[in-house]
């Protein structure tokens, strides 16, 4: 079975629509996955026209209705948005309405009519003055799953990273980890994967200091205290995980195959190695989300000033909608 | 002018460096560029040549007073200070430890004594070191001790024309932040400039990367970028040196066309050594800079999961050979 995918179609007055549309021109994607956009179909119509595209826009309500052919976009109508609205410009009704493209996804999710979730961006400032008062996507979605325990991945063709912190000062992502956090974690890149169809996952976890701490001459122990009783508690659960490990040569170790997902305990850490490794285009992942819910989303923003030229480009788009389908749970 | 004089030494007996040397010194374009002084055992180096399948010939002297440059270009100076049944290949040992650190620090006081430009040295094993009697913090602090250096060097790493310093370097990541302080960020900006000038690299291009994740997005990440890397980045640039930066460290190597540089600056290992270990894990050069010798080696380890086997690569070996002689050529030509 192919995993249905539903791509939220984000702020209508941005670039989401447009790279939606030029994204699923790719026939390789329908081998793989079925997707169905959740948005509005006119405004899906309005993009096909800025790219010339030449699909045709199949409006449905449910999920079954949907065709999963390549040169039909299937889009679970919502009718929220104006034909008229303009591009490039904050609106109410838009941001309200790429809520609600969100929320209904998380619906759909929890029904299992779809399989995993592919943001394209919503605009902050319109959500908020469409009465949504959240800092962005993944806030709405822990909150929506009831969620705490979330962490961000990121997925290049060779390097699986998972984060024990993200968006803190340095300083602060130190103090922030802690055994917990480092099991709960672990567990999740183990269950992702698991899920996702990877029957024997192997984990391995970064040091934080240089070395991982070479036996506590360039470290305070921190490896000791934070990482090594979560990375204990996970193995005596029966998840493969191993580490901590000095992270210059874990990232290499893993980038030529020897795990299947590495834990960073710090944004940077976990980041640098999946652009050096050359993703281009790249996509943020949210696991963690209960029900096993896979979102996956863009790493760029709606982009007002070239929202309607046929100037975006699709790639992280595409990338994004991979990384779902490869996520998502395999029945 | 004068071939330039270069002392190697084969690093930790037990590694994969005896081999590595030989294999490098099999390079006759690269051998015939300097003469070449190895200083060890030489019941090592035999058993070097045995695994790499080579046989160099060679001038074996006691002393440095015997190397006549007229009369050859490879020179053994065999310290005898190893025996056979105290060490195997593959295998961590005191013995190794010590006869490494040993010929490293012969190696250096022939070139203290302006016999040699540069010490080009195979990869050494902290452990074994420390077990065989020589304490220290990390490589670049073991050498600074036997020069008497208190201040003034720092490692930098070289893969093909891409380098990396860094402003702190083997400490817990905690304390990082209290060891950033605009003073040594702009110090270690200069120092990266002397060195890649002394390289010959002309007005070399350099890129600070910041410390906290966005480089600060803003202050809503961390202070420092505005507070400390950036007003001492200004400075530097005021005495004419080509820089920018704070960048995001997530993205500087990747960005590295886009952003044009010749060598990166990190605030902390990890920043700059997980980047440069994916881009070629045995390529890489490290040089001890700002000591009074010249002092370079192959980025990788001892490896002695495969050493003995002549299946080490000896690439890195062959960089840190040319890197040294980068590295001193424009003293020479001042001589």
């Amino acid at each position: 079975m192919k995993p249905v995918v539903g791509i939220t179609m984000g702020d209508a007055a941005g670039i989401g629509p447009e790279i939606i549309v030029k994204a699923l021109q790719d026939e390789t994607l329908y081998e793989q996955c079925h997707p169905v956009v959740i948005g509005d179909a006119k405004i899906l119509e309005r993009a096909k026209q800025v790219v010339q595209a030449d699909v045709t826009i199949h409006s449905v309500h449910s999920v079954k209705e949907s065709v999963f052919q390549h040169g039909t976009i299937d889009c679970y109508d919502m009718n929220l948005v104006s034909k008229d609205l303009p591009f490039g410009q904050i609106s109410p009704q838009a941001g309200d309405a790429a809520y609600k493209y969100v929320a209904e996804g998380i619906a759909l999710a929890k029904s299992d009519d779809i399989q995993a979730i592919c943001t394209a961006p919503l605009n902050k400032e319109a959500m908020h003055k469409g009465g949504h008062l959240y800092p962005g996507h993944t806030e709405i979605l822990a909150d929506l799953t009831d969620t705490k325990d979330y962490s961000m991945m990121l997925s290049g063709p060779n390097l699986k990273v998972i984060h024990l912190t993200t968006h803190v000062g340095l300083l602060q992502a130190i103090e922030n980890i802690n055994p917990e956090r480092t099991y709960t974690v672990v567990r999740l890149a183990h269950e992702t994967l698991l899920r996702a169809g990877n029957e024997n996952p192997s984990v391995a976890v970064c040091g934080i200091n240089p070395h991982a701490g070479e036996n506590g001459l360039f470290g305070n122990g921190e490896e000791e205290e934070k990482l090594i009783p979560g990375i204990e508690k996970a193995q005596q659960e029966g998840i493969q995980v191993e580490g901590p490990y000095p992270a210059d040569t874990l990232f290499f170790r893993a980038g030529r195959g020897d795990f299947d997902i590495v834990v960073a305990c710090y944004h940077d850490q976990g980041h640098a190695p999946v652009k050096v490794l050359g993703l281009e285009a790249g996509v943020n992942i949210t696991v963690g989300l209960k029900g096993g819910i896979i979102r996956t989303s863009v790493d760029h923003g709606t982009a007002f000033d070239i929202a309607g030229k046929n100037i975006a480009d699709e790639q992280s788009m595409q990338e994004a909608i991979r990384a779902a389908l490869d996520l998502a749970p395999k029945k | 002018m004068d071939k330039q004089t270069i002392t190697l030494t084969l690093g930790d007996s037990s590694g994969i460096g005896p081999e590595l040397v030989v294999k490098a010194l099999n390079d006759m374009d690269l051998r015939d560029s300097a003469n070449w002084i190895i200083v060890g055992d030489e019941e090592i180096f035999n058993k070097g040549m045995k695994i790499a399948g080579k046989t160099l010939t060679y001038n074996r002297i006691s002393n440095i007073e015997e190397f006549d440059p007229q009369a050859g270009n490879l020179w053994f100076i065999d310290l005898n200070n190893m025996n056979a049944s105290d060490y195997n290949i593959g295998e961590l040992s005191a013995a190794s430890g010590k006869q490494s650190g040993e010929a490293l620090k012969y190696a250096m006081n022939i070139a203290l004594d302006n016999y040699a430009d540069a010490v080009v040295y195979g990869p050494l094993n902290k452990d074994a070191l420390h077990k065989g009697g020589f304490n220290f913090h990390d490589d670049l602090h073991f050498f600074a001790d036997l020069l008497n250096c208190k201040e003034g060097f720092g490692e930098v790493n070289v893969m093909d024309d891409l380098w990396v310093t860094r402003v702190t370097s083997h400490i817990p990541l905690r304390e990082v932040r209290e060891n950033i302080s605009e003073e040594r960020v702009r110090k270690t900006i200069e120092f990266a400039h002397g060195i890649l000038t002394q390289a010959n690299i002309e007005n070399p291009k350099l890129a600070v990367s910041a410390l906290n994740p966005h480089a600060g997005d803003n202050g809503l990440l961390g202070d420092e970028e505005y507070d400390i890397i950036k007003p001492a980045i200004e400075k530097v640039q005021n005495k004419g040196i080509n820089v920018a930066g704070p960048y995001p460290s997530d993205t500087i190597l990747n960005e590295r066309k886009k952003l044009d540089f010749d060598c990166m600056i990190a605030m902390y290992h990890d920043q700059a050594q997980i980047g440069m270990k994916l881009l070629g894990f045995n390529r890489g050069v490290t040089i001890s800079g700002g000591l009074p010798v010249i002092l370079t080696t192959p980025a990788h380890g001892t490896a002695f999961d495969i050493a003995g086997k002549n299946k080490a690569d000896e690439g890195a070996m062959i960089h840190a050979m040319r890197k040294a002689q980068d590295l001193i050529s424009k003293e020479v030509t001042q001589k």
